[in-house]
């Protein structure tokens, strides 16, 4: 089993050595477009845009794992979820957005955690529409949610992600709890009749 | 920083946005925080990537794709306008006033920001019938650096996206523009730039001839 | 160094890309008035493992040899498939399959944590292609399938694999590798 500091050093290492690199307000203003553009075709229905906003996430999480897993070079699975969480938030995160969240708040039988955000790059630019639902409704950054489902499927984990808080949303801490639901079996081959 | 609004509102306020009581907003945040900052270009490479299959999903030809993400990208080249001047140096700040120096200006500041490289050449169109078309041509289009288009869809080209970017810096700039992304790299051996993009600039009427009204007056 | 054939595998245990490479004395013989009849017959004699040729056979209806060719890759995931999992119960979770051999070839297998497998056939005396799967995968399979957005997240029936990026590449470091 990986031990924390040693995720993070390889987070770091692979994040200077082995990632090509852009500006970041090109991603961030990217991000923002999509929100924007998926606000004006759902009428600012924000419960449906966090929804395409998770599908979003998810169909790039079944894609980006692979390249997690290329650029760290991982060969084995994580032994446990808590080493899970680890390479979640000091590699994942540090590789692809040049943060690593805190990981906190676990339950007793280690299946769920929480990921607080002290810097979101996603949000850089970003005040919430003052129309007097999004900061009730919309999760800006609920797509990273989409993308953790994803790719932890990808490995066979099923697990659910939400925000719990944003600072988008005026609340003092931006925060997306995690659970394991199950692990998931091996596909077999369709038996020959 | 009195002037900036701090902590969440007390009582109940019907309207007005609330702020995290450690003042954690985009007022509080230096402008050019981000201006040197970088991220994995693969996370760029997802999202320009949902960003066009959702696109997709919701027009019914290759025009009409190209139509969408010009009009993603447009926003983002007014900000980016505005943005981009305000870290110039203050002698240099000020707006481009002529479709050259528009031109250079989105050749190196813009191309530079977003790509870390400026265009490779500029061209203005020697066909005597449309004096008001200008080219911008990147050999190696970063965002189309993972897209393999299939034949069918040959006439595509996702640069159409940043085409709107520099469609929003022309309109920003009050230069009103057409601009479109075409691929003229061509599949032939040898051809050292695969991915060439042109970017075709065309003016609207108005910004020539006010181009001519300066230029007979100086 | 001879390379024959490369197969790719999803998590849904379907083949989602295959190629064949002809033996050169094959390739010549494959001349456009010869019928391209040069099958690699792997094995020997019973229960062996015929590949056909997915190039043009001019005197075999091309629907059997599709068929032919797909029953071929559900055989060769069969296998792999039961000794990975013999290799995982006898060695541990960590263990690894990675090669078998035959009087006639070479079988390299390579899996990622995110279930996809990579075989490639060769001849025997070929050394461990292990690290030659791994950069497929991490150099031509992520950079030009996963990132590319016109291609889909999962691949039936290989829709997305075979693009103009990642078949020349895979073309030219293979050949690259003989």
């Amino acid at each position: 089993m990986m031990s924390a500091s040693k995720a993070s050093r390889l987070g770091e290492e692979i994040w200077k050595t082995r990632i090509d690199k852009v500006n970041s307000e090109l991603v961030v203003l990217t991000y923002g477009t999509i929100v924007a553009q998926l606000c004006k075709d759902f009428d600012s229905d924000y419960v449906e845009v966090n929804k395409q906003l998770d599908k979003m996430g998810y169909n790039i999480g079944l894609r980006l794992i692979e390249d997690y897993l290329a650029k760290s070079n991982t060969m084995r699975r994580c032994a446990n979820f808590r080493e899970t969480a680890e390479m979640i938030a000091k590699v994942g995160f540090k590789i692809f957005l040049n943060i690593t969240p805190t990981i906190t708040n676990w339950t007793s039988d280690s299946k769920q955690f929480s990921l607080v955000f002290d810097e979101n790059p996603l949000a850089d630019f970003v005040e919430l529409p003052d129309d007097g639902r999004a900061q009730d409704e919309l999760w800006f950054s609920n797509i990273l949610c989409g993308v953790l489902r994803g790719a932890l499927e990808m490995v066979q984990m099923q697990v659910e992600a939400h925000f719990i808080s944003d600072v988008l949303r005026g609340n003092d801490t931006t925060e997306m709890r995690i659970s394991l639901i199950r692990y998931i079996d091996d596909e077999l081959p369709p038996e020959d009749d | 920083m009195s002037h900036v609004p701090t902590g969440k509102p007390t009582g109940k306020e019907p309207a007005g946005l609330r702020y995290p009581t450690n003042g954690k907003t985009i007022y509080h945040r230096p402008l050019n925080r981000s201006k040197t900052a970088e991220l994995s270009q693969s996370s760029f490479a997802y999202l320009f990537s949902e960003m066009v299959t959702y696109a997709q999903r919701r027009v019914t030809g290759i025009q009409e794709l190209e139509k969408r993400l010009n009009n993603q990208g447009h926003p983002i080249g007014l900000k980016l306008l505005d943005l981009l001047l305000i870290r110039e140096p203050a002698r240099s700040q000020t707006r481009p006033l002529n479709i050259i120096s528009l031109l250079q200006f989105i050749k190196m500041s813009l191309w530079q920001h977003l790509f870390g490289r400026q265009a490779d050449r500029l061209e203005k169109s020697s066909n005597p019938d449309t004096p008001d078309e200008y080219m911008i041509i990147d050999n190696e289009p970063l965002v189309n650096a993972y897209i393999s288009v299939p034949r069918e869809m040959s006439q595509l080209n996702c640069a159409a996206y940043v085409a709107g970017i520099v469609e929003g810096v022309c309109d920003g700039a009050a230069f009103p523009a057409r601009v479109t992304a075409h691929s003229v790299g061509g599949n032939e051996d040898g051809e050292m730039w695969p991915g060439k993009t042109v970017f075709l600039l065309k003016f609207q009427p108005e910004v020539l001839e006010r181009e001519a009204l300066i230029a007979s007056k100086v | 160094m001879v390379i024959y054939s490369f197969y790719i595998f999803d998590r849904h245990t379907e083949c989602i890309y295959s190629k064949l490479w002809l033996p050169p004395s094959a390739a010549a013989a494959a001349a456009p008035a010869t019928p391209a009849t040069a099958n690699i017959v792997t094995g020997d004699g019973a229960g062996s493992v015929t590949l056909a040729p997915r190039g043009g056979p001019h005197n075999t209806d091309r629907r059997s040899v599709k068929v032919k060719a797909s029953d071929d890759a559900k055989l060769i995931f069969g296998t792999v498939f039961s000794l990975r999992n013999m290799v995982r119960k006898l060695g541990g979770d960590d263990d690894a399959f990675i090669s078998y051999r035959t009087g006639q070839y070479k079988l390299h297998y390579y899996e990622t944590a995110s279930s996809l497998r990579f075989v490639m056939l060769t001849d025997t005396t070929t050394l461990s292609m292990r690290s030659v799967l791994h950069q497929i995968y991490i150099n031509l399979w992520v950079e030009y399938v996963v990132k590319n957005p016109l291609a889909p997240v999962e691949h039936k029936g290989g829709d997305g694999v075979k693009n103009e990026l990642f078949e020349l590449g895979l073309d030219q470091f293979v050949r690259g590798l003989m």
